[in-house]
């Protein structure tokens, strides 16, 4: 089946009067496929919003291609925008208006049914809340108004740009369900921008992360964190002064190991497994008190290929990222059902 | 069609209409109650009996006018008068009449205001200040939907729902016109049926002939157009400036300050036709068929100036030019930035 989004060469530069003009989209590659639910994750000001924004004919791009559903857009976005579904920063409205009349609006203006309108509030919870003014709703409801107004066409791909900004727990719970059950029982294509990354790495079966308007990697959220986990393993002992007899006991018997000592603990990366150190341990007549292994997860994996990872004593700045290299032309194909791949 | 409807909708649902629109009710209102309170169909008996009494206490109280009935050869023995004497109409008056004219005699009539409200006369310019009045309002209802779409980002919302921009302007445009000219014509509706009622109970109707009827319906639907005009123009300029605050600025702007710039600009140039520099000038032009500039400073001795005839169909091609100069900056603007 053919991606549903397709992206290559994305380029956007906003001129600014007095300064160096900013790449936002600086050849940006996107790939995403049906029926999944995708992450587009990136430090703040790496081009996620502007993608987006590009995507649903907003804002026009000073290079690339986009191709929705096989179309080319913003060309033939009228051709395709009743079956996207969108909501691009943070939800706006028309504060005096209610949110029934809010979406009664959009459904009448593009022929959508009015009883699609109860059908969406129901679905988004929004339900008792829907004859009050949206001045009065909290921020988590108004992203849940925002979520309901983009499932009005029913449409079979969502775009949501951070869709659980916020929501409670309960809220993001219920998000994660929505949106999982649509794209896994209805089909739908879902792709979000966060930065809630435990969210992503719970919700998203993909996912592209970009730097300074590139892409840095893409594929399945479980191949790209397998991909860069190298597991260590904490070891504690009942003397700390066990410690430096522990690194030689282990870089003895396994000359390729690392064995550091941190604080109180030994970290151990490059172990044949648990079981080999307390044994070569036991042997050498030490006995430990604690041992974990220590999995990396999306956050740090983010961190790491973006380099916004925080340093003690210094802040991380806006555009700070880490900056990928240019891709030649014609440079890999890609294939988001493979194994992440550095790009 | 849908989009349309849904626009319209959108600016009959918007508080601010319901707030300008119960204003503008209220306006025609207070101008009916002005017009009932101060129009009269003539003093009754007592009210004419009482400015009898105060004329003739006036009189009683001025003793030259008394003199002057008593005394035959009051003004020919009175060196204060001389002047009446030699006055051309002195003359032809009756000896009465000299006392009345020169020493300041009162009557009945000099204690009695009357004002009959007359809608013949005054009817039909009453209706034209309403008009422009409503498409004041109209101007400021329409860029204040647009700019608050804009700064609410209920606009990008529309946007991705609608990214045909010409669709969406066009849209935005038609459902304010419609509403303007609903709104204006209701509210002239409303204003013809109160001065009229008002008019036959406390004034005069007057004789609305033919005549009458074609010139206010002329004037009245040239004022519809400006109106029209107007609401164009306060779209587009929130279209440009993408904030209601940007539009309603720049026509105070103009409306406070900028005409006054020019009025004293002009003053100061030695420049023929002064007026016609005023963008006021144009609209009466508009609204009246005619208007006509004068020039004395070419006249010399004779005192006969140059005339400067500004015709309906010349103020119509500036001030359409000036909408539709500003409809397509707003047009282009839409279709070419970005919506962010």
């Amino acid at each position: 089946m053919p991606p549903i989004i397709e992206i290559s060469g994305l380029r956007k530069t906003y001129s600014r009067a007095f300064r160096q003009p900013h790449n936002a989209l600086d050849g940006l590659d996107m790939e995403v496929a049906a029926g999944q639910v995708h992450g587009f994750l990136g430090p703040n000001g790496s081009g996620k919003t502007t993608t987006l924004r590009a995507l649903l004919g907003l804002i026009r791009v000073d290079g690339g291609d986009m191709r929705i559903f096989g179309e080319e857009v913003p060309r033939r976005l009228p051709q395709v925008v009743s079956r996207i579904g969108a909501v691009v920063e943070s939800p706006q409205f028309f504060k005096h208006f209610s949110g029934r009349l809010t979406l009664q609006l959009l459904a009448e203006s593009a022929g959508v049914p009015r009883s699609r309108v109860e059908e969406v509030l129901e679905q988004v919870g929004l339900k008792d809340a829907a004859k009050a003014a949206v001045k009065g709703y909290s921020l988590g409801m108004r992203q849940r108004l925002a979520v309901a107004q983009a499932l009005l066409k029913q449409p079979q791909l969502l775009i949501l740009d951070e869709p659980a900004n916020g929501l409670d727990p309960a809220g993001i719970h219920h998000m994660r369900e929505l949106l999982q059950w649509l794209a896994h029982s209805q089909g739908v294509t879902v792709v979000v921008s966060s930065h809630l990354l435990s969210e992503v790495q719970q919700l998203c079966d993909s996912m592209t992360i970009v730097s300074r308007g590139r892409r840095i990697v893409d594929g399945k959220v479980a191949d790209i964190i397998a991909g860069h986990s190298s597991a260590s393993l904490s070891v504690r002992f009942p003397d700390a002064a066990s410690l430096p007899e522990a690194v030689e006991a282990l870089t003895g018997a396994a000359p390729d190991l690392t064995a550091a000592v941190d604080r109180d603990r030994l970290v151990v990366t490059g172990a044949p497994e648990p079981a080999w150190v307390t044994k070569t341990l036991a042997d050498a007549g030490i006995y430990l008190s604690e041992l974990v292994t220590e999995t990396k997860n999306l956050e740090s994996v983010f961190l790491e290929l973006t380099g916004t990872a925080p340093v003690p004593g210094r802040t991380v700045q806006i555009g700070q990222s880490v900056e990928v290299p240019q891709a030649a032309p014609g440079g890999v194909a890609i294939d988001v059902q493979a194994e992440g791949v550095e790009r | 069609m849908n989009l349309f409807k849904a626009e319209l909708r959108r600016l009959a649902r918007r508080r601010l209409s319901l707030v300008f629109g119960i204003l503008a009710v209220a306006g025609v209102v207070g101008l009916t109650a002005i017009m009932w309170a101060t129009s009269s169909q003539g003093p009754d008996e007592g009210q004419l009996a009482e400015a009898q009494a105060q004329a003739d206490q006036w009189n009683e109280d001025n003793p030259d006018y008394g003199d002057c009935l008593e005394d035959e050869g009051f003004f020919e023995e009175n060196a204060n008068y001389a002047w009446a004497v030699e006055d051309s109409a002195y003359a032809d008056m009756s000896h009465e009449e000299r006392c009345e004219f020169y020493v300041g005699g009162m009557t009945a009539e000099d204690f009695i205001y009357t004002y009959t409200f007359s809608f013949e006369n005054e009817g039909s310019y009453m209706l034209i200040g309403v008009a422009i009045v409503a498409g004041l309002i109209m101007m400021m209802l329409a860029s204040s939907a647009i700019g608050a779409e804009w700064s609410s980002g209920g606009m990008s919302n529309l946007m991705v729902w609608h990214p045909h921009r010409m669709k969406v302007w066009g849209a935005k445009l038609g459902a304010a016109l419609a509403v303007c000219a609903a709104a204006v014509a209701g509210v002239v509706v409303l204003a013809f049926g109160l001065l009229y009622l008002t008019a036959a109970v406390r004034g005069e109707v007057g004789d609305l002939d033919g005549v009458w009827w074609e010139a206010t319906l002329e004037r009245l639907g040239r004022t519809g157009l400006l109106t029209l005009g107007m609401t164009a123009l306060g779209a587009s300029l929130a279209m440009l400036g993408r904030h209601t605050a940007i539009a309603g600025g720049v026509i105070a702007g103009y409306l406070i300050i900028g005409d006054m710039l020019v009025q004293i600009t002009s003053m100061s140039l030695p420049v023929d036709y002064p007026e016609r520099f005023s963008l006021y000038t144009w609209v009466m032009a508009w609204i009246s068929g005619k208007i006509e500039l004068y020039n004395w400073n070419s006249s010399g001795m004779e005192m006969t100036p140059d005339v400067m005839v500004i015709t309906a169909t010349d103020a119509g091609l500036l001030l359409g030019g000036i909408v539709v100069l500003f409809g397509a900056l707003a047009t282009w603007a839409f279709q070419r930035r970005d919506a962010a």
